[in-house]
């Protein structure tokens, strides 16, 4: 193949991304509960881009009894809302939502196409990109457009390695630009926009293409109601803290303060806590709007874990303690001490 | 007879990274290279079904010559046989790219039944791979397993999905996705390291998958890294001075204009 040939053929590739226009947010519906606090979030941000493009800003909605949910959307600067509502759409179904959902892309051509990373919304987010043979930048920490590598041009910051560094990452010959989104990452905007137009496409699916039989589906007892995920303080334990006696003041403290319990590896090891506490590399990640880290020495397996809690405290002795190094706030100091100072406020 | 294959990734090791500022990708020359902590699971959940049902278990990545290297580690495990996916062509192959090759490589192979990945790599922690593995063979993908049997070519298991704990069955071929602690990884015998050494690893390269244009990393993977930047992290590092009562004190009123007050719990501590 010659290079003409070559720019003949990116060019025709690029003119027909010209086809696709609107911002789409997959607006995921929590435990048929609620609409997920994340989805409301990216619409925050995916409405600053549809009016710089010019364009809608479009909410997709896949659920039971999907009309109970649209005024909450409708208050976060939707122009349109395309839904589904079936009781086959009561649970995320990996073949369901994905061929679903690929019909509607087909038919409305979006330019841009947002997801919370949520355990449905990165596996939905991650086929569709492969129907669509398009790019998917996942866990964005930031969304900007861009004139610098193309017209318009969605670029994405994507963390990498363990957060060590972030990677810019454009999607410019194919569409949709898909990105998927953590909790927090943006900020949720109330407003109302006028005459949202609102669609509702027909559920059809042929279920004789679900190759996985579910012989039984009890509800998970064991799954908890809140997790340290999406914790909004979250206070944090480490070897510091000396005893499991003292490692307890901090549940006490967590309950008192209506926080999450997290820790290290050592509080397993040291049997003062459950493996699925762990914060860091191993564990869990936080999202949470103060981060309380006692007796934490700041190894990098544990920093990575929290380097997305917006305020974070550390207590230690240690004035050499790594952990002072990402702490907004840095107490040196007797860790046990200050809880024990802070419980005697919280239990008058 | 089980075919049972296991997808790994060769990772670096994550102290002193650099990064080539002209391509934006790692420089991989003289970083420690190892398996990715995440494929650990794979591995020994494709040595047990094998040892459990019988069968023959291959392990498979895609990467620079030198993950070679993984692949020893691989056979000192106990893995039967090994592939290596290497090529200019294939390099920065984004998850798509990587996808479709994959595709090409089972579709050559044809005669699978189990397909097992890890969670994510700690490189480029995308996760998407088993999801579009599975899309692109058109096989059920299956996470959070906890138990399982095989019955002649049904996989029957106990797996959560959303917020159910699921009873499912399913027709092989399948991929399984292993989370993280899932079982003990088993270690290297010192007999394990010196048949890793006869063993002999096939390798494939562009020319292997009759060259479809589309399988060209470099220029057709949709996404394109332009910038990366080592993330400093910026915090204010105020030291907060004075006895222990000025301490709580000055922490009670940071967690107040944080929202944080107490609750009525109705109980005493």
């Amino acid at each position: 193949m010659d290079w003409g040939e070559l720019l003949v053929r990116r060019w025709k590739k690029l003119r027909n991304t010209n086809d696709y226009r609107d911002v789409w947010v997959f607006t995921e519906i929590k435990d048929h509960v609620e609409v997920h606090e994340c989805a409301l979030q990216i619409l925050g941000k995916a409405r600053e881009i549809a009016d710089k493009l010019g364009q809608n800003l479009v909410s997709v909605v896949l659920a039971l009894d999907a009309e109970q949910y649209l005024p909450v959307i409708e208050e976060h600067g939707v122009d349109k809302i395309i839904y589904l509502s079936h009781q086959d759409l009561k649970h995320y179904h990996e073949r369901i939502f994905t061929d679903l959902v690929y019909d509607l892309i087909k038919k409305y051509k979006p330019s841009i196409f947002l997801f919370p990373s949520t355990e449905a919304g990165n596996a939905l987010a991650a086929r569709l990109a492969y129907r669509c043979r398009t790019g998917l930048v996942s866990d964005v920490l930031d969304l900007e457009l861009s004139d610098e590598f193309g017209n318009n041009l969605l670029i994405g910051d994507k963390p990498a390695y363990l957060g060590n560094i972030v990677a810019q990452i454009i999607c410019p010959n194919t569409r949709p630009q898909m990105c998927t989104v953590t909790l927090g990452t943006f900020q949720k905007t109330k407003m109302r926009k006028e005459n949202v137009e609102i669609i509702k496409v027909d559920y059809n699916f042929d279920k004789s293409k679900i190759k996985i039989k579910i012989l039984e589906a009890p509800t998970r007892r064991d799954k908890p109601s809140s997790t340290l995920s999406d914790a909004k303080f979250v206070v944090g334990g480490g070897h510091g803290l000396v005893s499991k006696e003292n490692f307890d003041k901090l549940f006490d403290l967590a309950k008192l303060t209506n926080g999450q319990v997290g820790g290290t590896r050592r509080p397993i090891l040291n049997g003062w806590m459950p493996e699925h506490l762990q914060i860091g590399i191993s564990g869990e990640s936080i999202f949470s709007d103060l981060y309380l880290a006692f007796g934490i020495s700041g190894a990098i397996q544990h920093l990575v874990g929290i380097t997305a809690s917006k305020t974070i405290i550390a207590i230690n002795k240690d004035p050499n303690a790594g952990i002072f190094k990402v702490a907004d706030y840095c107490v040196i100091g007797d860790a046990n001490e200050i809880l024990e100072g802070l419980l005697n406020y919280f239990r008058v | 007879m089980l075919k049972i294959f296991v997808l790994i990734k060769q990772v670096p090791s994550l102290h002193n990274l650099q990064i080539d500022k002209r391509t934006g990708t790692l420089i991989r020359e003289g970083v420690e290279n190892i398996i990715n902590p995440d494929d650990l699971y794979g591995l020994e959940l494709g040595l047990s079904l094998k040892e459990q049902y019988g069968g023959e278990i291959t392990a498979i990545t895609m990467g620079p010559p030198q993950a070679e290297f993984a692949l020893r580690e691989c056979l000192a495990m106990g893995v039967d046989k090994s592939l290596l996916i290497t090529d200019d062509q294939f390099a920065y192959s984004d998850t798509l790219q990587t996808t479709l090759v994959l595709k090409e490589t089972f579709d050559k192979i044809k005669d699978y039944d189990i397909i097992i990945t890890g969670s994510q790599t700690s490189d480029s922690s995308t996760g998407q791979i088993p999801f579009q593995l599975s899309e692109a063979l058109d096989i059920p993908l299956i996470t959070d397993i906890f138990t399982m049997e095989i019955e002649n070519n049904l996989f029957k298991c106990h797996r959560n999905f959303g917020h159910e704990s699921q009873n499912i069955s399913v027709d092989l071929p399948i991929l399984i996705r292993v989370r993280r602690h899932f079982n003990e990884p088993r270690h290297i015998s010192l007999s394990g390291i010196k048949k890793a050494f006869e063993k002999e690893i096939e390798f494939n390269d562009f020319n292997t998958f009759n060259c479809p244009e589309y399988l060209d990393g470099c220029n057709k993977s949709p996404t394109n890294v332009v910038r990366t930047e080592k993330i400093v992290l910026k915090r204010k590092n105020e030291i907060i001075e004075g006895n222990i009562n000025e301490k709580v004190q000055k922490l009670l009123e940071i967690m107040q204009e944080h929202g944080i007050e107490k609750i009525w719990t109705g109980e005493s501590f």
